[in-house]
């Protein structure tokens, strides 16, 4: 099927899997459009990935060898015709660096015998019964909390973790879960580059409802948010009845937060309430509104997750954000696909396919063909030397050379990615502003017996400098739990920690480069925790592509489709010989008229009026 | 059932998941399956599911842009099976397939084309992809297709048999254009997946979720609620 060439005229050229750019895939598909979509990579969603274990190691293998650059094939030039010029691209992606592995979990061999033997193996390494730590019986909930760390500055001079964690020490013994046995299981793991859930309002989760992406994905809800104070980890209560649950608040306590929230929700009824702050802090804002402290570090950190500093009007969006995410799904405000965020590109991808899109992995652009005169972006020619015509060319900004971003300052994310052995329950994380979000096996994403924690923030160093000392906080090192005897720490225990550092160009305005007019970029992921910078570009580059379009109406509903093409039919689909038991054919009659606001007879007309069934 | 509509717009507020629970209980089947089929281009994925769904042949160019899946409704044994048929919409002929196509089906069904050797040969590379993505408790059926262009056979019965042995999967010859043996394929599909359906029931106790376990935000892909 290599032989298969491409076909050479398209409307848009997308280059690049992400989020963005598999959106825009799929709204210039849905509404007519000739896709292409190529990535280089052998992945679908570029640094939106999710890979098995094995698949991580490898992604990590890659980067670490910084790809060798492969195009000196000068034969693009032939391609070329009078009045045109090329405009090379990367054929090397750099957006990923300082990466650095620590491996904890045992490096013996798995011996299933002996672990059966050993006293303290959980006994769910064959047979995944339900994790059976305390917190966990909310069931088939993602048990995936997100702690919110306090933003102040590390005032409290945590010089232990001097950013140099302890080389690691493969002489651990009896690990529950060695790192055979992570590999042996690799599959079960679906470890996300970025790490990010949808709120339940926000524009990711519409527009996946708006378009009915959502059918190709699953989801579960987050089931609760956990924060770090005065070394302690607590559930912080959000919904309504966590608040009158909540055994952490006083009953006054209750009241109050009720009260604050309550007004949060339409604060803008109220101005009277906040128009002195508008000049000043959120923060500020808070410690006027009668609440203890307890409470406001509740508010600030956990639910309007902002910094002390922010002022008090995004202080009460942000919050008013949250609430009015609440319930929708759960009690929490959060949603993450099963299978990890990695499969949310994927499902747009899906759908640009279904309406015709054609798809090519591994698969890349060597130059675009411009115009002289126009300066336009006539043509690419792709790296196997074929020339493709189009009127549009998209492509992720790690494609971008040198020569078109001078003058580009990036961003740079930290991550940590970390298995862990055990929950950290009812305890959580503090200082710095990075996101934590552990997942448990259920969101599919981890094998049973293993927790995936990850860490995110916007760089000050690498990604292991400001993300060890978060990590030695809360987690505890084998070595050192092993001079503890292991029984004595509560704190979940390390087996992999993998840190990197990702470009992070969310930033960078469109005008920091040099470009043809109808070559349209997209910046990788931000660090924030929801989805909204890249629906918005998306959108935005959808609508200077197509002006006139709308962007991702809403696919037909197949059931509808199948109701179209069935009715004339009727019973005749000629189940011939009685193979099975009795057979009845059910016509897919759905009396429901779904919605779809008229876009399924537009589709159904597509389908040929069917054709007498032929009966044997 | 008009009542769902409220799920196709994109209008989900507050408090809908427990009238949205409601209402699949009364949806009008028994079980609902995912099953998917994958194989090389030009295999005759697209006509068996049309023939089946629809009983047409050929599909016709172009039909199917636009259909995510098809569906179609049987009774076996007294119960209603709704079966809903994924097409790979193009993504195979350049080896393209998204992950998440595989995920939560419940049936794959690995085609090849009997007078096309290399079809066959590529399987192994397709067991791979399977078992990199799919549910490993998922019930694979190997189909030989075009068995009407006997006279052009490149793969042998035998051989297949073989193979789909080894790899513990069923194996079927059809012919989609003859309509031969495409029904059976799919109801004995359905028949096993009831089979395995209420064997999990009994057992299924465990902590990672079965396919479909998750929720769809819209209605779609519900029917583990009931």
């Amino acid at each position: 099927m290599a032989a298969d060439n491409l076909p050479t005229e398209f409307d848009v050229v997308i280059l690049g899997t992400g989020l963005a750019e598999s959106v825009i895939a799929a709204a210039c598909s849905r509404v007519g459009q000739r896709v292409l979509h190529i990535d280089r990579r052998n992945y679908y969603a570029g640094n939106w990935a999710s890979f098995t274990f094995n698949g991580l190691l490898a992604w990590i293998q890659e980067y670490k060898e910084q790809q060798k650059a492969t195009d000196s094939d000068e034969g693009w030039r032939e391609k070329l015709e009078e009045g045109e010029e090329p405009l090379l691209l990367n054929s090397v992606d750099t957006s990923i660096s300082n990466l650095q592995v620590f491996c904890y979990a045992s490096e013996e061999p798995e011996e299933e015998e002996e672990e059966v033997a050993t006293p303290v193996t959980i006994p769910t390494l064959q047979n995944p019964a339900p994790p059976t730590e305390e917190g966990d019986t909310q069931e088939h909930q993602v048990e995936g909390e997100r702690a919110q760390e306090e933003q102040t500055t590390p005032t409290e001079g945590d010089t232990a973790q001097t950013g140099e964690p302890a080389l690691p020490n493969p002489e651990v013994k009896k690990r529950r879960i060695t790192y055979a046995k992570i590999l042996k299981e690799g599959r079960r793991f679906n470890i996300d580059l970025v790490s990010k859930l949808l709120y339940s309002q926000g524009s990711l989760v519409n527009l996946l409802i708006k378009s009915n992406v959502s059918r190709y994905a699953e989801f579960k809800n987050i089931s609760r948010i956990l924060t770090y104070r005065n070394g302690k980890v607590e559930q912080v209560p959000c919904s309504r009845a966590d608040v009158f649950g909540s055994k952490q608040l006083t009953v006054v306590e209750k009241r109050m937060l009720m009260k604050f929230l309550t007004f949060c929700l339409d604060y803008e009824q109220h101005p009277e309430e906040y128009l002195d702050f508008t000049e000043r802090s959120f923060w500020e804002f808070l410690q006027t509104k009668k609440l203890t402290e307890n409470l406001q570090h509740f508010v600030l950190h956990s639910i309007a997750m902002v910094t002390p500093g922010t002022h008090t009007g995004e202080g009460l969006r942000a919050t008013q954000h949250f609430l009015r995410c609440l319930g929708r799904y759960g009690n929490t405000p959060f949603l993450f696909p099963l299978y990890g965020m990695g499969e949310i590109p994927q499902c747009f991808c899906r759908m640009c396919a279904v309406f015709g899109g054609i798809y090519c992995l591994r698969h890349s652009v060597q130059c675009l063909v411009l115009d002289k005169e126009s300066g336009r972006c006539k043509a690419v020619i792709d790296t196997c030397g074929q020339r493709i015509s189009c009127s549009h060319f998209v492509v992720e900004e790690g494609y971008i050379r040198e020569e078109q971003r001078r003058g580009v300052a990036y961003r740079q994310i930290s991550r940590a990615v970390l298995i862990t052995d055990r929950s950290l329950l009812p305890s959580e994380t503090e200082q710095q502003i990075s996101l934590l979000i552990e997942l448990c096996s259920s969101s599919m994403t981890c094998m049973p017996g293993t927790y995936l924690v990850h860490l995110t923030c916007p760089s000050s160093g690498t990604a292991q400098e400001d993300l060890a000392p978060v990590v030695s906080r809360l987690f505890t090192e084998p070595t050192s739990a092993e001079e503890q005897g292991e029984v004595g720490s509560e704190k979940p225990t390390l087996l992999w920690v993998l840190y990197f550092n990702m470009r992070d160009s969310s930033g960078v305005d469109k005008s920091s480069y040099s470009l043809p007019s109808n070559v349209y970029l997209c910046t990788g992921p931000d660090p924030a925790l929801g989805s909204e910078h890249a629906i918005t570009l998306a959108e935005t580059v959808f609508q200077q592509l197509l002006p006139d379009e709308e962007f991702c109406p809403p696919a037909p509903n197949p059931e509808d489709i199948v109701y179209d093409g069935e009715v004339p039919q009727g019973e005749g689909a000629g189940f011939g010989e009685p193979v099975q038991p009795e057979i009845n054919e059910e016509e897919q009659i759905t009396e429901s008229e779904q919605d779809n606001e008229g876009s399924q007879t537009d589709v159904a007309a597509q389908i040929p009026t069917p054709a007498p069934p032929t009966e044997e | 059932m008009n009542v769902l509509c409220l799920f196709a717009g994109p209008g989900l507020i507050l408090g809908e998941i427990p009238i949205f629970a409601m209402l699949l209980s009364m949806e009008d089947y028994d079980y609902l399956f995912k099953i998917v089929l994958i194989g090389n281009a030009g295999v005759g994925k697209t006509c068996l599911v049309r023939r089946f769904t629809q009983g047409l042949f050929p599909p016709g160019q172009g039909a199917t842009i636009g259909v995510d899946f098809m569906i179609k409704t049987v009774e076996i044994k007294g119960q209603k099976i709704k079966l809903q048929i994924w097409d790979t919409a193009g993504q195979e002929r350049f080896r393209s397939i998204t992950q998440s196509y595989y995920r939560s089906a419940n049936a794959l069904i690995l085609t090849y084309d009997i007078t096309c050797e290399d079809s066959f040969r590529c399987l192994p590379e397709w067991l791979r992809e399977i078992e990199q993505y799919a549910n490993n408790k998922v019930v694979t059926v190997l189909v030989g297709n075009k068995i009407d262009l006997a006279e052009r056979r490149e793969v042998s019965r035998q051989r297949a048999e073989e193979f789909s042995e080894a790899q513990s999967m069923h194996y079927l010859e059809t012919s989609a254009k003859e309509s031969d043996n495409v029904e059976k394929l799919f109801l004995d599909l359905a028949c096993e997946l009831i089979r395995e359906a209420k064997q999990n029931a009994l057992v299924n106790n465990e902590a990672s979720p079965m396919p479909g376990e998750g929720k769809t935000i819209s209605y779609l892909n519900c029917c583990s609620f009931s």
